[in-house]
Order: C-alpha cells, then structure tokens, then sequence
C-alpha cells in the first residue's frame, strides 16, 4: 500500500491503493518494470544539444514581491530565447552581486514597494549591492525596467537606485531605464524589445532577418488565460458582511463562481479585480469639468479610468503655470473642484490613469470549494479633505454588489507564499484582519488532504464580539484537531492595545519549539505596520538567550519557511 | 418530616446536584475554560459553576439574529455581580466600580434589587482582570449569584445612625457566616494558581453540595420595608426599643419566582414564625439554612426554594425542625408596622449631624464617569445602593453638603420625577438577561411617560404608587409586591397585576393577560381616575383596586392563581 506521505493527493493515493490491492504478483511485477523502462525514457536528457559556443549569455534578475516583475522576466525570456540568447532568469531573493557581477549582459526588472523600498525578497541583495564592498561590474552591458505605482511618492526608486548603483560600480548601460506605472504591460514589452534588440546588436550576434516580435501579453495556458485586460465574469453567489453590525470595521465574505473559467489557483495565490467607480465620484468629476449627463463618457469613467490617484505629473499638467498648490491626500476631483474648469473628453482623460486591478488574497481552496474561489474583502472608508473617501474596489463590492452580480477577476498566482511541500510540516499563520484570508484556504487545503502537519493560526482585529472572521469555521477546526493552536489580539477590548505581535510574544516558548520542530512561519495582512512590528517580534523571540534573531530569522526566510504577503 | 420520607423520594436528583458534587468546591474547568480563545463561552457546567462566583455567561441578545450567519457564535458577554451587605461603598470603591465598567464592561453600573451592582458586557479576555481590579478595591463577588446564601440586604438608613449600624452589623455578621469557604473564587480570579500547602478547604454549613437553590436574606427596621422582608427565604424585621435594636422577628418562606403556566409555582409572601435577639442572629440564619438544605427539593428546581418545603412539609413541622437544631424555641414575634416598600428621595438630616441624599436611578442604571463620578472624587461619605437600584449618598458632613448640592445640580441628578416613576422598579430583561421574555428596563421608562398622562389628568401626579415591571415572572424587580405588577409573557405583552399593599405585605393578582403597551395604558386609565375619585383619605392605589372589586386580595402565596375573573380562567 502506498503510504499517505505518497507524493500523490490522498484521492490518486486510494485509487493507486485500489488497482494494487486488486492486482496479482505477475500484475504487480510487470507495473514496476514498466514504470521503470517509462521513467528512463522520459527523464530529461542532459543538455547536450545546444551550441553554447554561439549563443551570448543573458542574465534577466528581477526583485518582484507580487509577481509582476517575475513574470516580465520569465517572458523576457522566452523572448530572448528567441533571439538567439542563452537567458536565465535570477531571483534577487536567491542571488549575490558578486554572481551578477559575473554575467556580461544584465537586464534587471525590479519593482518598489512599500514606502520606496526593495521588495522584501530582494532587502538582502540590494543592501549588498548598495554597500562599501559591493563587487565592480567593469563590463556588463545593463539596463533596468523599473515597476511602481506613481501614486507614491517614491516612484520606482528601487529600479532607479540599482541603475545607478550598477553605472557607478562600472557597469555599462546599454538602454536608459523605463519607470512603469500600475499600466505596465505596454510599455513593458515595447521597452524589453526594443532593448533586447540593442543587446543583441552590440553583443553582435545580430542574424539578419530574425526580428522577432515578441507578444509579452500573450495568454498563457489555464487560469493565466484571464488578464486585467481580458478579465473572467465571474458570478458572485455569495456575499456576507462577516463584521458585526457594530463593528466599527467592515469586511465581506464573497464567495465567487469560477465554473467554466478554468482558474487552476493554489491556496497563497491572489485574484486581481477589476473595480467600477462610485457612479457619484464619476458624476461629481463630470460636473466639474463640464460633462455632466454625458453617457459615453460617464461610462468610461465608471470603467476604466482610475479618478482617485493624482500623480504629480498630471497634477502639474493641470495646474499649469496656475496658484493651486497640491495638498498631501489630494485626488483628481479636489484639484478639480479646488479649480474647476471646462476641459475637452481627450483634456481631461489625459488627467487620468488607466483604473488599476486591486488585489485579493483567495480565502479558499478548490479541494474544498471546487469551481469557486472566496475573498474576503475590507471596505476602505476614511474622511480627508472635508470629503468621504472610499476606496475603489473594496467600497464597489461592500456597497455596490449583490449575489447574481458579475466581478472581473483574473488569477494572480503567488508561488512565493505556498503551503510547504511537506504535508507533515507545522505550520504558524499569523494573519490579522484580512490578512487571515489565505490561511483559511490553507486550512481548507490541509483539511481536505488531511495533511498531518500541525497548525497554528494567530488572528487579530479590533473587537473579539464583532470582528471575529470566520470564529465558528476555526472551532470547527479546532474541534476536529486540524486547526491545532489559536491565538488571538483584539485591540480595542482593552485599555491596553494588543496586537498579534504581543500574542506571539506570549506565546514564544511554544513558538520556539514550533521552530526547532520545522515549522514554517507566514505572515499575511497589513504592510504597514503589522509586518514590521511581527517582523521585530519574531526576530527577538529567535534572539533569546543570547541568539542572534535576526540570523535566526534570515535563516528561516532563505529556507522558505518565513514567507510574507503583505500590502 | 421523617428521613424516611426524604429517603422515599425516588426522582433523580436534578443535573445541577451531580455539577455541583464533581466541581471539586466550585472549581470545575472554569480556569482552563479562560485559556480558550476560540470561544467566548464556558462550557456548559462551568456556566453553572461560575455563578456561584457571582459571574454569569450571558449573550447580546440584540445580536442574536445575526450572529450565525455572519459565521460567528452568539455574542458571549459576561456579567458580574458584587456582594456588598448592605449596598455599602466607599467612594473609593464606587470610583474602582466605575473604572472596570468602563475598562472592562459595557461602559455601565447596574444598581440591583438587591443593594448591589452589577457589570454587564464584560468579554472573557477582560473578566480575570475586572475581578482583580474588584479585588484590589476589597470588593468581591463571591457568592453572589448561585445555590448559596446572596447578598444581605439591609433597610438603608444612615440617618438614623445607631440603629442603621446594628442592622448593617447584623447583615454582614450574617454574611460572613454564609459565606462559602472554597477557596475557588481566589485561586481561579486572583491568584490565578491553586493555594499551595493548604488541607482540602471545606464547607461546614453547605456541604460539597451547597444548597438545592439559591437562598436570600433580608434584614428590615421599620416602619420602612424597603427591602420587602416578605419576599425573602429568610427575613429579619428589626425591633427598635429607645434606639436600639433588641431583636429580631424572625420571617421564612418568602420569594417571587414563578413559571408561567405552572400554577404549582407561585410567589409566596413570608411567615412570620418568631422573634430572636440579636446574638441569635446567626445561628438562626444558619439553621435555617441547614433546613432547607437537607429538606429543599434537589430533583426539581422549579420547587427547590424554601417557600415550597413549607409548602409541601407544613410550617408548623418546619418551625419545630428549626428549633430542634437551635436547640431553643423562638420567642413570640413582636408587633411591628410597615408603611411602604419605597425609598424617599433627597436630602435628610442624621442624628449624628451628618447629611444624606437618596438619589432617583432609573431602573438602576448608571453611565460610569458620568455625574457621580464628580462626587465620589471628593471622597467623602458613602455610596449606599438601596433594594429600590436607587442611591443614597450618605454621611455627608454639613461643610460639604453645599458642594455635594451643587454638583447635583449640575448633572441634573436632583431633577423631581413623577410619584409613579420614583416607586417604579424594572428588572434588567433584554438584551442581557437570558431569560426574558419580553422588554423591561429599556420599556419601562416609556410607558411609565404614557402612564404619568393619565396620572395627570387625574390629579394624580405626585401621588406614591408602586409599579414594578419585569421581562419574566421570575420576578426579580419583585413586581409582585407592587400595586402595579407588569410580567413579561412574549415580547411586547405583559401580564398586569393589581392589587399588592404598598408596605410589600401582600401580593397582587392577576388582572389583564397579555397585553401591550397600549391595552395597559386602557386598563388602567380608567382605574386611576375612579381612585382619584372615590379613594378614602390615605387609601392606597393597591388596596382601592381591592376594594372597587378590580381583583380579589391575594390572602397567601399559594392563592395566587385562584379567585381570579372568571374572563381569565384558572
Ligand atoms: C439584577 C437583578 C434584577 C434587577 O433589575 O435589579 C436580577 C437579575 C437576574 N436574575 Fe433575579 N435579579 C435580581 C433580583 C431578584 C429578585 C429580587 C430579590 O432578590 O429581592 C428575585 C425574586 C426573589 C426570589 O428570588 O424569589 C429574583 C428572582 C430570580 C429568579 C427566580 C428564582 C426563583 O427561585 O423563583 C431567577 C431565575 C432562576 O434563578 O432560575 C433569576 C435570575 C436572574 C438572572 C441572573 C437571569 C439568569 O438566571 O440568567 C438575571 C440577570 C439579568 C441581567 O442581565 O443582569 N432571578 N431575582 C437583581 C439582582 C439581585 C442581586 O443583586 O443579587
Ligand atoms: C497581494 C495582495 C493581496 C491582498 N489581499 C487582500 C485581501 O485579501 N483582502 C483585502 O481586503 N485587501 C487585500 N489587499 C488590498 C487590496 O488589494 C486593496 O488595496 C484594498 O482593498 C484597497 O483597495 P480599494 O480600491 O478599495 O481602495 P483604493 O481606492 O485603492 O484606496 C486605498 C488608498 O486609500 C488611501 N487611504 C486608505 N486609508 C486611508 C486613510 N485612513 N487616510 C488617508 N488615506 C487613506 C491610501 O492611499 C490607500 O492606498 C491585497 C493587496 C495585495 C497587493
Ligand atoms: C503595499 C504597496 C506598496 C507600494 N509601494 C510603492 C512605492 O513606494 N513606490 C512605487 O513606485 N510603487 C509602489 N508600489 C507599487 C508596486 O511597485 C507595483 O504594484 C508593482 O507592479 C509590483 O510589482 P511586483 O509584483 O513585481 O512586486 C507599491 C505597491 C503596494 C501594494
Ligand atoms: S425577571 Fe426575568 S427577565 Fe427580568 S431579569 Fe429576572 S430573569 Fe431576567
């Protein structure tokens, strides 16, 4: 019999069980031979094949924390594939500058994140890079896609601090740096051709004819088939607010239909959403440029243009040489209310940017739910300006959605923030407010494979009467032994604030042992601050008893058993 | 009442005795149940163990409907209730009170029909540590709640200085005698660990078994009843002789609770059965105590009160088992007189030269930090609560009382209220109360407004009736022995009784069955102006009902349910 640890899903593992219990000796003895003749004849044959000698070298090194940047890599690769060169592709996250510093020719493909910072995956290589005795890149030929969102301030400024730290440690740069906005598939692939293209000339390998048009939005197979541009409708059959009716917070449970869409997602994975605007948000900006009751337009602006983020170019283009000063949290209807003005349809979508997907971590697994994929979703609403605010996505399905309604999702598939390999690893979820939704896919997934690995899950919010998400699926869990530890932080039951770092903190001499048994530590929800402050926690519970934690805390995260999805 | 007899009952004893028998002294699971932060709840027995820490799991109710749905389990509240003989504070103390309700509770005080205070709202993250703070100001919850003696209550008069010193020092003499002896509530609240080095601690007076149900105490000095002596398993009606009090009448078998539909329960108005010195005080107490302990109901816990074992084994064989293990016969009880059941508001003069002011409360209910809080911080006298959940700011010295005035005024706590709603009662019901079965303190105000109406345009409106409403006939605001009695049935009817003596010497009767706001209103409009009319000087609106032919006087407990209008049966 085959054992549960099988590398099968416990379903392969009983109907493998089936045909050998059925099968005789001879059946037996002749599957085994069979399968081994099969395997030999399958194996990968070692690279013989490729000429080495004529192919130049590409080194495509991304930082990437969502996968946006990773995947431009991978298609640059395949791109560059094409024209002849021998590209890999190199995680910043499992990388040195000194192996860099090896390659000759270099593209680099990095996003920001956080307040203008690395992606947390490439903190080590860019403080390496950044330092004193960072190696010389005396003659690689470089050049940086930058990813960012212009809605920060930093814009990019990871991709823009490592094209210069690699101009200034010698390297050569071989085609100015692109900075890309939330919209960047366009410019991305026009930019990576046009570069490829002048590697390839000054490596001089150039073969006449072979221009080769690579089309980076191309769809790949199975649920990448669905894309913010070419989004599935997917139909929503269940929403719930989870938060209580006096919780002073405000978060959906959305369970959507993906029958049909063929979205193969894992638990850890993201589907990115394509929001509608708040019809009065979309009246008010027409209103205040002259427009008002124009259809066609309002319906472009309900679907496709972002009216909330005023970046300082479009600011600038607005303000002219004009006296308006832009204020911190300003959007596009306070500068245009602050000054309104009759503009021209083409005027005034030039203020705009594209509406950008929002993301949401799937709270589900298909080994549960097949076909449907869960969210759980907290509105954004806050008052700036003398205006209400809400946020897009969040408020349009809090607010504006109903079952039977369509959402425009695609997969977002986050391979960094997976389940261990190892069903029989223990596991530490820290996952406060929203930040809880991956791990209940987790437990689903471990549930439903009856994954032996112990489980342990800290949650937190604001009120343990009224924002206890999904309090009755982990007593079930519980009960049933396959959630095995919770720990909880509310923070305003008390006069005292806490947070899950200070659960954690109580609990560190069972998290040690969790540790020193294997266990990994994940961590999902607010960036801001609850990372950090996890972060700091972690590393001084790692840190007693004299122990360097925040070795201890590297060491864990170079193993894959500290993985984050924070935002 | 043979042993025999006890040994021939052959009904299993009820689920509570067995609970109670293996909680190891009321220890049950109860601090493991506090680690779970799955659940905001006990387990099942623990919930029964916990009141007799005077704590009780309740729900918001209010949130019931939605809580399933939105994937999570009931709104898991805590309510925790004082002992405090008597309804003495400190101001200190009050402040303390104050802070855990707002720290750690629903932000309110609950001042009870039994002289104390009760948190509502507390979640079980915080309950260990608003025990502690209670500690940390000396007050306790021991025992305030579950099968053992409650809270003493005891008539509130400062200003009658020697003789409200004798009544305070009998209850709490009383008190401290009942008190359990487990060490549970301290090892599972405070200390958080087991006493080491200790024997086995044990129950001398209740045995490992306590009582068959909850027992209560009253001590009284009249002419004031103010802590319905009758309404009681036990009673102490002081007898005052020049100042001080030579003893005790001795009352037993009183109490309110009722099932509706269960014509087998009722309330019972207690027996006056003999007088005691105060010396007598406590044995008298505790053998009272003994009694029903080994003769009370342990199967059925709708019979298990004292009132039902001197209903089922007789009064004259229960007086003669008391004094059997008194050793002594109880001397003849002495006269005495009641007036009221009611408290009387505002300022009062001691004879120690002191000042003293009875606050109104409405049902109770004080937002923490609000105005008495400015009072209690000047620390001076003290906060006494009153079986009526109203207040008495007592020991006032002459040089303060200005101040003491002045901030009354400024919260507007001295603002006169109509002779209905200052001798109104209503128990807590929904949403916290588990067992309600309709609106009370959140409805009482309301209709009393609609009521004060029909008083006016009677000329009625200064006139001291009694009016008690509760959201179950477990009657916990006693409206049995109110003029105007109002008992839950569903929500939004009640049941409305007439008829009870305004000194809570007699019970009421049925009057109207299910009905609402509106249809009370109807029924007694027409009542109020025909007193107004017709009564004889100094007639109560209760007995007037009786006499006009409204209801039939309630002679004994066990009448309750009988001689009703033939419209409302049997
Ligand atoms: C707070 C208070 C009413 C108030 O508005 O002030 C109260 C509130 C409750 N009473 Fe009471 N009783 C209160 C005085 C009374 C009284 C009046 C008295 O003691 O003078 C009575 C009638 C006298 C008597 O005991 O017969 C009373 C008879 C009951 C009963 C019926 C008992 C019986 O044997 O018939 C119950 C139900 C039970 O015990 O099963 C009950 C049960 C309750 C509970 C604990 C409900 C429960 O068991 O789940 C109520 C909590 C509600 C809440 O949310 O706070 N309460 N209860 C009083 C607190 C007293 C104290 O501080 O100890
Ligand atoms: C990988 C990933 C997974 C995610 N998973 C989830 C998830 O599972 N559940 C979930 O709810 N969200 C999740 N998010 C966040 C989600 O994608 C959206 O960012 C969030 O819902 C807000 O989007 P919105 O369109 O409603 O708000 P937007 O319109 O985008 O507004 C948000 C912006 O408003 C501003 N803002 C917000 N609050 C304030 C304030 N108090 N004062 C001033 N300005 C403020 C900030 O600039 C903020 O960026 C995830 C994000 C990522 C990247
Ligand atoms: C929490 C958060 C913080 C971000 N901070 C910045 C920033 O400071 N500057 C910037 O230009 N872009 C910022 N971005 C935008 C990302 O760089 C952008 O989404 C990019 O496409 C992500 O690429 P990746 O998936 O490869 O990580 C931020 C995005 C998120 C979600
Ligand atoms: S009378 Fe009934 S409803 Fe009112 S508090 Fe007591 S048990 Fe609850």
């Amino acid at each position: 019999m085959l054992p549960e640890s099988a590398p099968f899903p416990a379903d392969q593992i009983t109907a493998l069980n089936r045909i050998i219990s059925g099968s005789s000796a001879e059946q037996r003895s002749w599957l085994s031979g069979f399968l081994a003749g099969y395997q030999a004849a399958t194996a990968p044959q070692p690279a013989a094949a490729a000429p080495p000698a004529r192919r130049a070298p590409l080194t495509i090194l991304f930082a990437s924390e969502s996968g946006n940047a990773e995947a431009l890599a991978d298609a640059a690769r395949k791109a560059a594939g094409k024209l002849g060169f021998a590209a890999r592709v190199l995680d910043t996250a499992d990388a040195t500058p000194a192996q860099v510093a090896a390659a000759q020719n270099l593209l680099v493909i990095a996003s920001t994140w956080g307040e203008g910072d690395p992606p947390q995956r490439a903190i080590d290589f860019s403080a390496a890079l950044m330092a004193d005795d960072a190696p010389r890149f005396e003659g690689v030929r470089y050049a940086v896609l930058a990813l960012g969102d212009r809605a920060y301030a930093k814009f990019c400024e990871t991709g823009r601090l490592f094209d210069e730290r690699f101009a200034a440690l010698g390297a050569k740069r071989v085609a100015d740096r692109i900075e890309c906005d939330l919209d960047y598939e366009a410019p991305a692939a026009a930019w990576l051709d046009a570069t490829l293209g002048t590697l390839q000339a000054e490596v001089g390998e150039k073969e006449a004819g072979a221009v080769i048009h690579v089309d980076f939005a191309r769809p790949a197979a199975g649920g990448a088939a669905w894309t913010r541009t070419r989004p599935f409708e997917a139909e929503i059959t269940e929403r719930i607010r989870l938060s209580g009716s006096r919780s002073t917070s405000d978060t959906w449970h959305v369970e959507l239909s993906l029958a049909g869409a063929g979205i193969d997602y894992e638990p850890g994975d993201s589907l990115g959403f394509v929001p509608v605007n708040d019809p009065k948000l979309v009246d008010a900006v027409l209103a205040a440029t002259g427009h008002f009751g124009d259809a066609p337009l309002r319906t472009k602006l309900l679907e496709q243009y972002d009216l909330t983020t005023l970046t300082a170019p479009k600011f600038a283009e607005y303000n002219g040489n004009g006296s308006l000063v832009r204020q911190d949290g300003w959007q596009v209807i306070d500068m245009l209310e602050a000054a309104p003005r009759k503009l021209t349809e083409p005027q005034l979508l030039s203020l705009l940017r594209p509406l950008a997907p929002r993301y949401y971590s799937i709270a589900s697994s298909r080994k549960a739910v097949p076909d449907e994929a869960h969210l759980l979703i907290a509105a954004v609403r806050y008052a700036a300006h003398g205006r209400e605010r809400s946020g897009v996505a969040s408020v349009d399905v809090a607010e504006r959605r109903k079952a039977g309604d369509r959402l425009r999702v695609f997969l977002k598939p986050n391979p960094h923030f997976r389940l261990p390999a190892d069903p029989a690893r223990p596991v530490i979820m820290i996952g406060p407010g929203t930040g809880v939704a991956p791990f209940r896919a987790f437990m689903q997934e471990r549930d439903a494979v009856g994954a032996r690995g112990r489980n342990w899950l800290v949650f937190g919010h604001r009120n343990y009467t009224h924002d206890f998400l999904y309090q009755l699926e982990w007593q079930d869990l519980l009960k049933r032994n396959v959630l095995t530890r919770l720990d909880v932080a509310f923070s305003r039951d008390q006069p005292e604030k806490r947070y899950v770092q200070h659960a954690l903190w109580d609990a560190r001499r069972e998290l040690h042992a969790w540790v020193q048994d294997g266990a990994a530590i994940y961590v999902c929800g607010d960036a801001n601050a609850m990372a950090k402050d996890v972060h700091a926690v972690l590393q001084q519970i790692l840190g007693e008893q004299g122990r360097d934690g925040v070795a201890a805390l590297d060491a864990l995260r170079r193993e894959g058993r500290y993985l984050r999805d924070v935002y | 009442m043979s042993t025999d007899e006890k040994l021939a009952d052959q009904r299993p004893l009820s689920a509570n005795e067995g609970i109670k028998a293996r909680s190891r002294l009321l220890r049950g699971t109860i601090a493991e149940g506090l680690t779970q932060v799955e659940t905001g709840s006990l387990s099942d027995d623990d919930q029964q163990l916990t009141k007799f820490h005077g704590i009780y799991v309740q729900d918001d109710r209010d949130l019931r409907a939605e809580r399933g749905r939105k994937k999570m389990e009931k709104a898991f509240i805590f309510m925790a209730r004082l002992r405090i003989p008597g309804g003495v504070l400190t101001p200190q103390q009050w402040l303390a009170a104050e802070r855990i309700a707002i720290e750690r509770g629903n932000g309110t005080l609950r001042l009870t029909t039994r002289q104390t205070i009760q948190f509502h709202g507390i979640i079980k993250s915080n309950l260990r540590r608003a025990i502690q703070g209670l500690n940390e100001a000396m007050l306790d919850t021991i025992a305030a709640c579950g099968d053992v003696n409650r809270n003493v209550i005891a008539r509130v008069n400062p200003w009658q200085s020697r003789a409200h010193a004798d009544v305070m020092a009998a209850a709490d003499a009383i008190a401290t005698h009942l008190l359990p002896k487990s060490r549970a509530w301290h090892e599972i609240w405070i200390d958080g660990e087991k006493q080491s080095g200790g024997e086995e601690e044990d129950e001398p007076i209740y045995g490992r078994t306590y009582m068959p149900r909850k027992f209560k105490i009253a001590v009284a000095l009249p002419p004031h009843n103010d802590v319905d002596v009758f309404a009681h398993d036990l009673g102490f009606i002081a007898i005052e002789e020049a100042g001080r009090i030579i003893g005790y009448n001795v009352v037993a078998g009183g109490g309110m609770g009722m099932t509706h539909g269960e014509p087998d329960t009722f309330p019972r108005t207690g027996d006056v059965i003999g007088f005691c010195t105060p010396d007598q005080v406590t044995d008298v107490a505790e053998k009272v105590v003994t009694v029903q302990r080994d003769f009370g109901d342990r199967s059925d816990r709708k019979h298990a009160r004292l009132k039902y074992t001197i209903e089922r084994i007789g009064l004259a064989a229960f007086r003669e088992e008391l004094q059997r293990r008194l050793g002594h016969a109880l001397a003849p009880a002495r006269d005495f007189a009641f007036t009221g059941n009611g408290d009387h508001f505002g300022w009062a003069h001691g004879d120690d030269g002191n000042w003293h002011f009875t606050l109104f409360v409405e049902n109770g209910r004080v937002p923490a930090g609000a105005g008495l809080h400015a009072i209690a911080e000047l620390g001076i006298g003290h906060f006494i609560i009153t079986p009526n959940q109203n207040l008495v700011l007592a020991d006032i010295p002459p040089r303060r009382k200005a101040k003491v005035a002045a901030l009354l005024k400024a919260h507007g706590l001295d603002a006169p209220v109509s002779g209905l709603r200052r001798n109104a009662l209503a128990c807590v019901a929904l949403p916290t109360c588990g067992l309600a079965l309709a609106e009370s303190e959140r409805y009482l105000p309301d209709l009393i407004t609609r009521l004060d109406e029909e008083l006016e345009r009677a000329g009625l409106a200064q006139d001291d009736i009694t009016i008690r409403m509760t959201g179950c006939p477990n009657g916990c605001a006693r409206p049995y022995l109110a003029e105007i009695g109002l008992v839950g049935r569903s929500p939004g009817l009640y049941n409305l009784y007439l008829g009870a003596a305004f000194d809570g010497t007699r019970l009421n009767k049925l009057y109207r069955r299910d009905i609402g706001g509106d249809a009370i209103v109807t029924a007694l409009a027409p009542l109020f102006r025909s007193y107004a009319e017709h009564r004889t000087p100094g007639e109560r609106f209760g007995d007037y009902a009786i006499r006009a032919g409204a209801i039939q006087p309630t002679t004994a407990g066990n009448a309750f349910h009988s001689d009703l209008a033939p419209e409302l049966g049997s």
